[in-house]
């Protein structure tokens, strides 16, 4: 079968953020990252479109998307000063939601930077 | 990181013939740092590419970024900050105390040198990782080096540029600075935002107690933090968004998992010199993404009293008159 191609592609694994990757990849995975270097080339090639992790865990047993986000907002709305924290490996716009979210709750907001 | 004398990587790549590497091992850490903008690429300034750069690596042992340095210096372990400030007397030609040098581990002969080289580049570029920003001194050391680069410039055009760890981190300083003026350590407990790490930074606050919920986002801290840190995570609910069932998720009460950024999920990352670069996901995954989720919690709580005591929103100053 032959494979689909996209040229300069990023690789958000390290601060460098290459964006000249071409991946080569089917419906399943990537299998070759060219121009990536070791570490660039495991993160691509380690992820798959498997369901391998279930959709949502509360208190670590299954559980629909849905009803996780519902406890989620529950936990956090009850509590006094929830705390936002990470956004390392997310986007920019995911990271935006985040900000929204801690002001909202009048919460905590820090990211990695902070340790 | 207001304030901050830096330039993006295309411009060290054309013009940087002087790189200091402090503190970091971009060897490893880093792979394609050198190859893509620092050591290897040949311009029109820089036509002989490596030969007409001079690399200098500052850090505490010999790493394997070693051997790509043409000069390496070993300071002292937790002797950084008392290094740049001599560096910061010797460019002004003040006295230091033999004794001061000699503290740092290095030598009166290997400084002078230094100087002299930084003084006669044409455009320098200071790199600082982990090994300078996470020891003793912490951000006074990135505050102390990064004026070095401000006053170097008395003499010479110098940058210095924190060479940032894994995935987005670099996104978000700069999304939270716009979003809110300042870069982490933030809380909105008065309904604006207000800074101050140490008080309000997430080790601090976990390990003193302070927070009673935590939502974790793109992080692990379950195998990071220290102990006390962890241990106050599994007293207090905690929300969890992953691609991967993590140590933190193991102790969280809600883990859900998301698409993986830049594989499936799209949108923006920021390169460590705060360029923007679109991502483009080549694999549809089965999971939501972050922001959509996030989204929807954001959804979710808007839905309820909002958590002044009488439930109400503030009001914009405009709407009190
Ligand atoms: S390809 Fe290598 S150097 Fe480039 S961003 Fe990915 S991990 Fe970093």
């Amino acid at each position: 079968m032959s494979l689909q191609v996209i040229d300069n592609a990023t690789c958000t694994f390290c601060g460098c953020v290459c964006d000249d990757i071409q991946l080569h990849y089917d419906e399943t995975r990537i299998h070759k990252a060219n121009k990536a270097c070791v570490l660039g080339t495991a993160w691509f090639l380690n992820h798959t479109v498997e369901h391998k992790y279930p959709d949502a865990l509360i208190d670590g047993k299954k559980a629909s998307l849905d009803d996780a986000i519902e406890l989620a907002a529950t936990l956090l709305h009850e509590a006094d000063m929830p705390l936002v924290y990470g956004m390392s490996n997310t986007t920019c716009e995911a990271q935006k939601e985040c900000a929204a979210l801690a002001d909202q709750l009048g919460g905590l907001l820090d990211s990695h930077t902070s340790l | 990181m207001g304030g901050k004398v830096s330039c993006t990587l295309g411009e060290v790549k054309q013009r940087a013939d002087f790189i200091v590497y402090w503190g970091g091992n971009p060897a490893e850490c880093h792979p394609r740092h050198f190859t893509k903008y620092t050591l290897m690429q040949k311009s029109k300034f820089l036509p002989r590419g490596r030969k007409d750069r001079t690399m200098v690596l500052v850090d505490i042992r010999e790493t394997k970024s070693a051997k790509a340095s043409d000069i390496f210096l070993q300071v002292r372990p937790g002797k950084d900050f008392e290094l740049i400030t001599i560096l910061r007397a010797l460019i002004k030609d003040q006295n230091v105390s033999d004794e001061a040098i000699a503290d740092t581990g290095l030598t009166r002969e290997v400084l002078d040198d230094l100087v002299q080289r930084m003084k006669s580049a044409k455009f320098g570029c200071m790199f600082f990782g982990m090994g300078l920003s996470m020891t003793r001194g912490k951000h006074m050391n990135s505050a102390a080096l990064l004026t070095l680069a401000a006053e170097m410039n008395a003499f010479t055009k110098f940058v210095a540029m924190p060479m940032r760890g894994h995935g987005n981190v670099t996104g978000a300083d700069v999304m939270m600075r716009w979003q809110t003026g300042y870069p982490f350590g933030i809380t909105f407990n008065r309904g604006y935002p207000r800074y101050n790490p140490g008080e309000f930074s997430t080790v601090d606050v976990l390990v003193r107690g302070d927070c009673d919920a935590a939502f974790i986002i793109g992080a692990d801290p379950g195998g990071t933090m220290p102990q006390p840190a962890i241990d106050h995570l599994k007293r207090i609910p905690t929300i969890v968004l992953d691609p991967h069932v993590t140590h933190t998720s193991k102790l969280a009460r809600v883990h859900i998992t998301t698409a993986p950024q830049g594989i499936a999920a799209p949108g923006t990352a920021y390169r460590m010199d705060e360029v923007p670069l679109p991502l483009k996901p080549p694999l549809k995954s089965p999971y939501p993404t972050d922001e959509y989720v996030v989204r929807r919690i954001n959804e979710a709580i808007m839905a309820k009293p909002f958590w002044l005591p009488d439930g109400s929103q503030p009001q914009m100053l405009t709407a009190q008159v």
